[in-house]
């Protein structure tokens, strides 16, 4: 585990292949020399491979040897644009090597061909036994060239040191089957070729017998080795790597494809052999010009397009040909078949479609959602009602997820003064996203950070700033759906701005409420202060000075009486009287401005004088184990009061039930009445009083009275 | 002997009962002052304001109870400028006889309030009859005080005041026997046990009446 570890950490640090134009040139000085040198090279190679090819194909097109020709232009050519683009790159000259390879070959047999279908045969042209010669025994060691330059693919090295006694056995054996060949014609009859060997040594049959023993097994051996090395490394590929192979496979597989439908349907190898420069460009683009096409697209589409071509001839012809048959239609065209299948593939054309789409999505893309179901996801979130702070990390997490971003951090404001407001991978603590205000320019300012404004309606409302694996670009996909999603985000955080605004004015109201509801209770307060003091007032003051009046008044009616004067008696004694219901009334007055007792002896005494005097008989049943707030006593006792008085004068009851309790901190007053219901309209100003003292309170007054059910006025009261 | 904040009143009062051929042994105007008098020198009854300094609630009953215990051959009259039956039943429960219950405005009938001072001073019961009156008025279900005539609801209501059968023969001008039986009528059609001693006679009447 250590060594892969490190491994993969020595190659994450490396950039990929062809980013670096001089990564193998030390100095500046040294640097121009070595370009020259280097492109006097590429040139003197490529004529000379040119010369061989254009050479090659003079003396006519073989289909044997088609394939070394075009593995000589096509490598040869996307050598030298590699190297003339990417000179630092070693796969560049691989490729040239593979190409001048093949080049030689290629001439070499196409000159035997030729001179073995002319009439004078290997006579024909100068040394012909020595040219072809040369176009067949190099062909293990090309095999094996060609292997590394695969194996080498894209950067042109090795994927790790632990690879090169691989490559040290495969040359070694390249070695051993070229000098066979060299020294026998071993390898003449199977390529078709006719032209003598120009050596004459001894065990020919021995050596061919070995050789076919041998040389299969050896070159099956060489193709593993590349192809084990290719899989090794597209496994542990990842960012740009991964993207470049990718493109050689799809090359390599659009190849095969080829050659199994030209074997197939025409029993040719020939479009096979005509694909193999697509690899060689695939190869190409790959290492020079992968950033600007995007390969996961390409592949989608051509799956896409692939197995809904298959799909739709494999429908065409079960119907025309396999219906036909089963209902006894002659073979041949027949329009109505032709109709029918056209019909059925119509039809099932669409849901066939997104079912292929979404398949070649989970291939190419992998549990990454397409940017599709990424914004679809998104959508559903936005629909689904939750807190404005979630809505912002669903929106970073499918932008990461979208994207294939390794960091992503959602940025809300304006362009002086943008905060973040979620990242993804979510932080366990919000500590990292308490980061001081920062303007859109300097977000970007980490380097490898991708950085999209969210505009929304014109101005911009945030940011999202992203950073992908290392190694790993935006594609052009990516970029469209970041832009998709920004424009989403825009959505979002105009609403979450109004959230916050509808947050802010409810707790302002809130507050409004609370202070609303101190000043109430404080005016009730003041009021009830107010009853009480004039209440003492009457007391200490009016009544007593009536009182002390009408002793002055018995004193007077003694002296009178002593004067004997009946009508002066009588006068006094009506003063007296008159007085006398004066302090009645008085009395009553206070009692109503406010009850004495209610102060003295608390809620329950008071609510029993109230039953005393109550015009209707009333059960009284009350037990509060101790005193309460003056204002939840008052307010219980006016309810009561009220309530009495309204059944009395509209109910019609003939009795009253007044409950009091004390529960949870809470007095619950009840007061119910056997009367013909429908009171709500009775209620007047009185209720209205009520009601609002009980909201003083935090209390809750209800009355329930259907018509003919009697009614129940609820009270409810904190008194805490 | 007199309790009350209200010099004028205290005043007024003394002079009528001082008419009324009372002696005025002393005037307080708190509570405190009344017990340091009353411990100095026991009157044969205290007269006292329920409502006085220093809380205006009910310090002149705390007094009252208090006087009891160091005086107990002390009558006790309270005065109210309104009378409750809360006060009522605690001065008749919280006392064996001796105590009154009247309203201030009383004292300006002469001849009543004289009387009552010295019934309170014999160690009767006396309850004001406003009070009386609203407890016997007050609305009951299934009232059994509907199945009284009005004679013996009359005679109810001055049993409730603490009026003693003497008494009420004499308020009424009908003769002991007459009285005797329209008591024990009444007591029979309320279901009251018949009591011995006028206190718990009245005792007994309030708190039915109260229910």
């Amino acid at each position: 585990m250590t060594t892969k570890a490190s491994f993969a950490r020595a190659r994450t640090e490396r950039p990929p292949a062809g980013t670096r134009a001089t990564d193998e040139l030390p100095g500046p000085s040294h640097d121009g020399r070595g370009r020259r040198a280097r492109r006097i090279a590429a040139w003197a190679v490529g004529l000379l491979c040119a010369a061989l090819v254009i050479g090659g194909f003079s003396l006519g097109v073989r289909l044997p040897n088609l394939h070394n020709g075009l593995i000589a232009a096509s490598f040869t050519a996307v050598g030298l644009f590699v190297v003339g683009r990417r000179p630092g790159n070693r796969e560049g000259w691989l490729f040239i090597a593979t190409g001048l390879a093949h080049a030689v070959m290629f001439f070499g047999r196409q000159y035997g061909f030729f001179a073995a279908s002319t009439a004078e045969g290997a006579d024909a042209l100068p040394a012909t036994t020595w040219v072809t010669w040369l176009g067949v025994w190099p062909l293990p060691l090309v095999l094996v060239l060609a292997g590394v330059t695969l194996m080498c693919f894209p950067d042109g090295r090795l994927p790790s040191p632990r690879w090169r006694p691989v490559v040290a056995v495969m040359m070694a054996t390249g070695a051993v089957l070229a000098i066979c060949s060299a020294l026998w014609p071993v390898e003449y009859a199977e390529n078709s070729l006719s032209v003598p060997h120009p050596l004459h040594v001894g065990g020919y049959d021995t050596a061919q017998r070995l050789w076919n023993v041998i040389a299969p097994a050896a070159y099956l051996l060489i193709q593993l080795a590349w192809a084990a090395c290719v899989v090794v490394r597209m496994r542990r590929a990842e960012g740009d790597e991964a993207r470049q192979l990718r493109w050689f496979v799809y090359a390599v597989a659009i190849g095969a494809a080829a050659m199994a439908m030209g074997l197939i349907f025409f029993g040719s190898a020939a479009p096979g052999v005509l694909a193999v420069p697509v690899v060689a460009v695939a190869a190409g683009v790959a290492i020079v010009k992968y950033r600007l096409y995007d390969i996961d697209l390409v592949i989608n589409k051509t799956l896409v397009v692939g197995a809904m071509a298959a799909i739709i001839t494999a429908g065409y012809v079960a119907v025309v040909v396999g219906f036909g048959r089963l209902v006894g239609v002659e073979p041949g065209p027949n329009p109505v078949l032709a109709i029918v299948a056209t019909a059925i593939v119509a039809i099932a054309f669409e849901p066939a479609r997104r079912r292929v789409q979404r398949t070649a999505d989970r291939l190419v893309y992998g549990d990454r959602p397409s940017p599709y179901e990424a914004l679809a996801r998104l959508s559903t979130q936005l629909s689904g009602a939750g807190r404005h702070a979630d809505l912002f990390s669903e929106l970073a997490s499918t932008v990461a997820g979208g994207v294939g971003a390794a960091e992503v951090t959602l940025w809300v404001g304006a362009d002086e003064e943008l905060v973040a407001v979620a990242s993804w991978p979510p932080s366990d603590h919000g500590s990292q996203l308490a980061t001081a205000p920062k303007n859109l320019a300097s977000l970007g300012d980490g380097g490898r950070t991708h950085v999209r404004p969210i505009v929304h309606q014109g101005s911009l409302r945030g940011a999202v700033t992203l950073n992908k694996p290392p190694g790993e670009v935006m594609t052009s996909s990516d970029d469209r759906l970041l832009h998709d999603l920004a424009a989403q985000a825009g959505l979002v955080i105009d609403n979450a701005g109004l959230a916050v605004e509808l947050q802010h004015r409810l707790h302002e109201i809130s507050l409004q409420a609370a202070e609303l509801q101190a000043a109430g209770k404080r005016i009730v307060a003041a009021q009830d202060k107010a009853r009480r003091r004039i209440e003492r007032d009457l007391h200490d003051g009016a009544q007593q000075r009536l009182v002390t009046l009408a002793l002055t008044l018995q004193s007077l009616s003694q002296r009178v009486a002593s004067a004997r004067d009946d009508t002066l008696v009588a006068q006094v004694e009506e003063a007296r009287v008159q007085l006398s219901q004066a302090l009645a009334e008085l009395r009553e007055m206070a009692r109503g401005i406010h009850p004495a007792i209610l102060t003295q002896e608390g809620l329950e005494a008071a609510l029993g004088f109230l039953a005393e005097r109550a015009p209707l008989p009333v059960q009284l049943d009350v037990c509060l184990p101790r005193r309460l707030g003056q204002d939840v006593e008052a307010t219980a006792y006016f309810v009561v009061s009220e309530a009495l008085t309204n059944a009395a004068k509209h109910s019609g009851a003939s009795s009253i039930a007044v409950v009091g309790r004390l529960r949870d901190g809470r007095l619950c007053i009840e007061v119910t009445d056997n009367g013909q219901g429908g009171a709500d309209g009775h209620w007047g100003s009185g209720l209205q009083g009520l009601l609002d003292r009980l909201a003083t309170l935090n209390g809750r007054l209800t009355v329930h009275s259907p018509v003919g059910g009697g009614s129940r006025l609820s009270a409810e009261l904190p008194c805490e | 002997m007199l309790a009350d904040d209200a010099v004028l009143f205290r005043e007024g009062t003394a002079r009528v009962l001082i008419d009324a051929g009372f002696e005025v042994t002393g005037q307080a105007g708190d509570a405190a002052e009344l017990l340091d008098l009353v411990s100095r020198d026991p009157p044969a009854a205290a007269i006292i304001d329920i409502r006085m300094p220093p809380g205006h609630s009910a310090e002149g009953l705390e007094a009252a109870v208090e006087i009891r215990r160091i005086a107990p051959d002390v009558g006790l009259l309270l005065l109210s400028q309104h009378v409750e039956t809360h006060h009522a039943m605690r001065l008749m429960t919280e006392f064996e006889g001796g105590v009154g219950y009247l309203l201030k405005d009383r004292v300006s009938d002469l001849a009543t309030f004289v009387s009552d001072v010295r019934r309170v001073a014999n160690g009767d019961c006396v309850i004001d009859a406003e009070l009386v009156a609203r407890l016997v008025d007050k609305k009951r279900e299934g009232d059994p005080l509907a199945d009284l005539t009005e004679r013996e609801r009359t005679v109810l209501a001055f049993m409730a005041q603490g009026r003693s059968n003497s008494a009420l023969s004499a308020e009424l001008c009908l003769s002991g026997k007459t009285i005797e039986a329209h008591v024990r009528s009444i007591f029979m059609k309320l279901n009251l046990s018949v009591d011995a001693g006028d206190h718990r006679r009245v005792l007994a009447v309030l708190a039915f009446l109260r229910r």
